[in-house]
């Protein structure tokens, strides 16, 4: 059906539709008692199964990656090219681990997409941290595969600490444009999980099985 | 000391299978300081028929019910949840743009639920009582979700020992008519209330709306149970 | 294998079943977790108002919100298609299939791809469709359909699954949930990894921004909006808000009142498909916006249904659903949602008794995170039932007969004491055991006390006068 046709049948609809007299939008998202939003954060993400750690200081970001990527007995890993702190990705390669190429060619696709088969470590940057939920908010572009935070078993988090917020709708509230200037936007709260058997919680079913948040200050 | 003037509406489930809870409902009004007058005429608020939505047939009843009503003063007390939820809130609806619209809003904002009645209204200082026994208290659904019943039953039962009952907020299963429309369904969600019950370690369910009462307790009765099954109002008044 | 054609009638065969035990226990579950969530109380409350704030305008400027997100979707290099019903947007699906010489699909959880039956209609032309959301994969294997909006096998118990998996994956007999989950994880990331096309539904469109936005907890929503080089979104065309904060205030709502999590794990904002610098990210993304039935629904009294965000908390308070599980009530959409939308969407034959499949306890409404007025338009679709004269005989009768009987006094009177006198006949210690007719529906599970000798009417005229 084309668009005219479609549109102007639910416009008629709307002429005689009885929907109850919306009630008026409250200018002010619910108060929230006040809370140390680290504390909160940490306590969160525990909740959903993810590690925070830190925060540490730029300089040391790569030594704390190395380590929790070393823990896993990773061998090999994907990264932002533009991660928060310096030197991330030449630390791993000094312990062995082989970086995955994550640029996917229009053609052959498959073939490259084959290679994610067993990443070990993914490590990412974050726009934001949501302390009510535990999440990490990521935003994709150049030199942002979407696929660091979805294939490995690991991914790795780096996140500013003055980009901690309170919930998801205080911080879309400040940042009403964000979602238009990239394709994909993500919030992720902890490893992937299923209670589909037998509503027993399952971690790793598609996605990553172990989240860690590296906290930068 | 004399107190208000109430009419009591006493429903006609207990009208014909529960008379004794009409005459307990009537002594706790007195006894809480009331002159109580029942119109004669009364006969069904007209719910039965509204909730299968046979509308015209609900109209009957419930016009009949606004003329005795309207033809009284006061406060219209009513030991039932769900049809003082009938009257306060579908009149309203069922009459609305019609010539009994005026009367339809002037007798549904009369009307209260009999312990909403001495709590709220009475603040009355008369307790349940129940020697030697463990109480369970069953919320009904209508009465819970739309008139906020709770704490009400809570205060009044306050001198009994109460027997905490799992799912005491969920629905019995009797759902008017739907008990005899979709029976299997009916059974399977009061078999659930009555293992309940039973888990509880209560001697005595008790509850606010006769109909949910008969469904228990014609239950409990064909499995051969003990527990005995009493309307709150008979904890409070005599049914003599 | 066709199935009975009432609620009843499926109900019954499905009541105490090993089926049904598991959807009672699951369901359990899932309340108490929303109970935890619901200590956060306050805060939520006012969610929910604003909630149903959003979507209620939504509805109100459907056409201009659904003009808007085309618009925008298609400036960020994204599809937008329109399907008047199932059989177009089945259509649209498979010719976008051809066109990109698609033959290998992964699926993730999409209600509307049920309703318009597409997996079958795919399969028909020779695609590969597989399911990937875990519950999804477990039905499809089982050749079964899913009974829980959420909880798609809540139905099976773990040695169903085990069996299933040894019978149908060629791998050793096991029932460790934890060993199930690390099978299916590994042979379904062979198959996101070659797949030519990903097919989802959509939880929340954006106008403003031109986004869609999926919610999963597993990743596979992810994994097939990214590996593969098509992206096929299928959106029923009510599931819209105006503004990216809007859908957050949804966002938070829906994850608490589904499964008492504060969000979901993965939430998947897309706006348009891969643009010329990023490194990954389907080369097509098309949206088919569905109407099938929904403008009908949306042009009468029943309106406010379209609100519903899919969270399933209906289902899991409902005691019909509880007892009776998903299955009984014959369609995609279940529960007390199921029982408004189905005949909104397909009419009243044969769907008019699914309305009565439910006490009106109200339960659904107390827990709907948009406060959509559940029981209400339940009783306003059983009017419309009854005014088209589906009620049994017996029902219309004996209600007709009782309304006369009670505007009457004297009659009243009379009546009750004739119920009285035949019930000793057949009672006995002032309980009946056995009534015959329709009543028997009563009696075959519960005793009824026979009406008094002395009513209460009768007991006021002696004692009290008139």
């Amino acid at each position: 059906m084309d668009r005219d046709s479609f549109l102007t049948r639910v416009g008629r609809a709307s002429i005689t539709s009885q929907l109850p007299d919306p009630v008026s939008l409250s200018v002010d998202l619910p108060e929230l008692p006040p809370a140390d939003l680290l504390v909160l954060f940490r306590s969160r993400s525990q909740t959903v199964n993810a590690v925070v750690h830190g925060p540490v200081t730029r300089h040391g970001v790569p030594r704390a990656v190395s380590g929790i990527a070393t823990g896993h007995d990773a061998s090999s890993f994907m990264a932002w090219d533009d991660l928060p702190a310096p030197g991330v990705p030449s630390a791993l390669q000094a312990v062995g681990m082989d970086r995955v190429d994550h640029v996917v060619p229009s053609e052959r696709r498959t073939d490259h997409n084959l290679g994610y088969r067993d990443v070990g470590v993914g490590i990412t940057g974050a726009e934001a941290a949501l302390a009510e939920s535990g999440s990490v908010v990521l935003v994709h572009g150049e030199g942002r595969p979407r696929m660091a935070s979805l294939v490995p078993d690991v991914h790795i988090a780096l996140v500013e600490l003055d980009r901690l917020d309170r919930t998801l709708a205080h911080w879309a509230q400040k940042n009403p444009t964000l979602v238009t200037e990239t394709t994909n936007l993500v919030l992720i709260t902890g490893p992937s999980r299923t209670g589909d058997i037998e509503q027993r919680l399952n971690l790793g079913v598609h996605g990553p099985r172990h989240v860690h948040i590296v906290m930068i200050k | 000391m004399q107190g208000p003037q109430v009419q009591l509406f006493v429903t006609c489930l207990v009208d014909a299978l529960a008379p004794e809870v009409g005459r307990a409902t009537l002594d706790a009004l007195e006894k809480a300081g009331c002159e109580v007058a029942f119109p004669v005429d009364q006969g069904c608020c007209g719910q039965p028929a509204f909730n299968v939505g046979l509308v015209e047939d609900a109209r009957k009843m419930a016009a009949h019910t606004l003329d005795v009503l309207d033809d009284t003063e006061g406060t219209v007390v009513i030991p039932s949840g769900s049809c003082t939820v009938m009257i306060a809130h579908h009149y309203r609806e069922l009459f609305a743009d019609t010539h009994r619209e005026e009367q339809a809003k002037r007798v549904s904002s009369r009307v209260q639920e009999l312990t909403q009645f001495l709590v709220d209204d009475l603040q009355t200082s008369a307790r349940a009582r129940c020697e030697d026994c463990a109480v369970a208290y069953h919320y009904s659904c209508h009465g819970l979700r739309e008139l906020g019943l709770d704490h009400q039953a809570d205060t009044l039962l306050e001198d009994t020992t109460r027997a905490h009952l799992d799912g005491d907020r969920e629905c019995c299963g009797f759902g008017g008519l739907f008990a005899i429309e979709m029976p299997a369904v009916s059974t399977a969600i009061m078999d659930d209330k009555l293992d309940r019950i039973e888990a509880s370690g209560a001697d005595t369910v008790v509850g606010g709306d006769v109909s949910c009462l008969v469904h228990i307790a014609g239950g409990l009765r064909r499995r051969g149970s003990e527990i005995d099954v009493k309307h709150i109002a008979e904890l409070i008044g005599d049914a003599t | 294998m066709s199935q009975p054609v009432t609620f009843l009638g499926r109900a019954e065969a499905l009541i105490g079943t090993h089926e049904a035990d598991a959807v009672d226990r699951g369901v359990r579950n899932f309340l108490e977790l929303r109970e935890k969530s619901v200590e956060e109380l306050p805060a939520l409350e006012g969610l929910r108002d604003r909630a149903r704030a959003i979507r209620l305008h939504a509805l109100r400027h459907l056409d201009r919100l659904l003009t808007h997100f085309a618009d925008q979707m298609q400036a960020a290099g994204g599809q937008v298609h329109w399907a008047e019903d199932a059989a177009d947007a089945r259509q649209i699906a498979a010719d976008i299939l051809d066109r990109t010489e698609s033959l290998r699909v992964v699926k993730s959880k999409s209600m509307v791809s049920e309703e318009i039956e597409l997996n079958s209609h795919l399969e028909t032309l020779g695609l590969d469709v597989i399911e990937t959301d875990l519950g999804e994969f477990i039905a499809q294997l089982a050749g079964d359909t899913p009974s829980h909006i959420i909880a798609p096998v809540l139905h099976m118990t773990r040695e169903d699954i085990g069996r299933l998996f040894a019978d149908e994956l060629g791998v050793p007999y096991t029932e460790d949930p934890f060993e199930l989950n690390r099978i299916a994880r590994a042979h379904l990331r062979e198959v996101f990894l070659r797949a030519d096309a990903g097919i989802s539904g959509v939880n929340m469109a954006v106008a403003e921004s031109g986004s869609i936005v999926l919610v999963t907890n597993e990743g596979n929503g992810r994994l097939i909006t990214t590996a593969p080089r098509v992206h096929i979104a299928l959106m029923g065309m009510e599931r819209i808000v105006s503004r990216w904060e809007d859908a957050a205030v949804v966002l938070e709502t829906l994850a608490r009142s589904a499964t008492g999590q504060r969000l979901s794990v993965y939430t998947n904002v897309i706006t348009g498909p891969r643009r010329e610098q990023d490194p990954d990210g389907p080369e097509e993304v098309h949206v088919i916006v569905v109407d099938n039935g929904r403008s009908r629904i949306l042009a009468g009294e029943t309106a406010e249904i379209l609100a519903c965000i899919r969270c399933g908390a209906c289902l899991n308070a409902c005691p019909v659903f509880r007892t009776a599980g998903g299955h009984a009530y014959g369609s995609v959409y279940s529960g007390p949602f199921g029982s408004i939308v189905t005949p909104g969407l397909h009419g009243m034959d044969p769907w008019w008794d699914l309305p009565f499949a439910s006490t009106l306890c109200g339960a659904c409404e107390e827990v709907c995170p948009v406060r959509i007025q559940i029981p209400k338009m339940l009783l306003q679709l059983r009017q419309q039932a009854a005014s088209e004269g589906r009620l049994p005989g017996w029902l219309q009768a004996g209600i007709a007969r009782y309304a006369r009987m009670t505007v009457d006094p004297s009659r009243w009177a009379r009546a009750k004491k004739w119920a009285s006198r035949l019930s000793g006949l057949i009672s006995t210690g002032g309980w009946i055991r056995r009534m015959p007719g329709p009543a028997r529906g009563w009696t075959s599970s519960r005793d009824l006390p026979r009406p008094a000798k002395e009513s209460f009417n009768d007991w006021w005229r002696a004692n009290r006068g008139s």
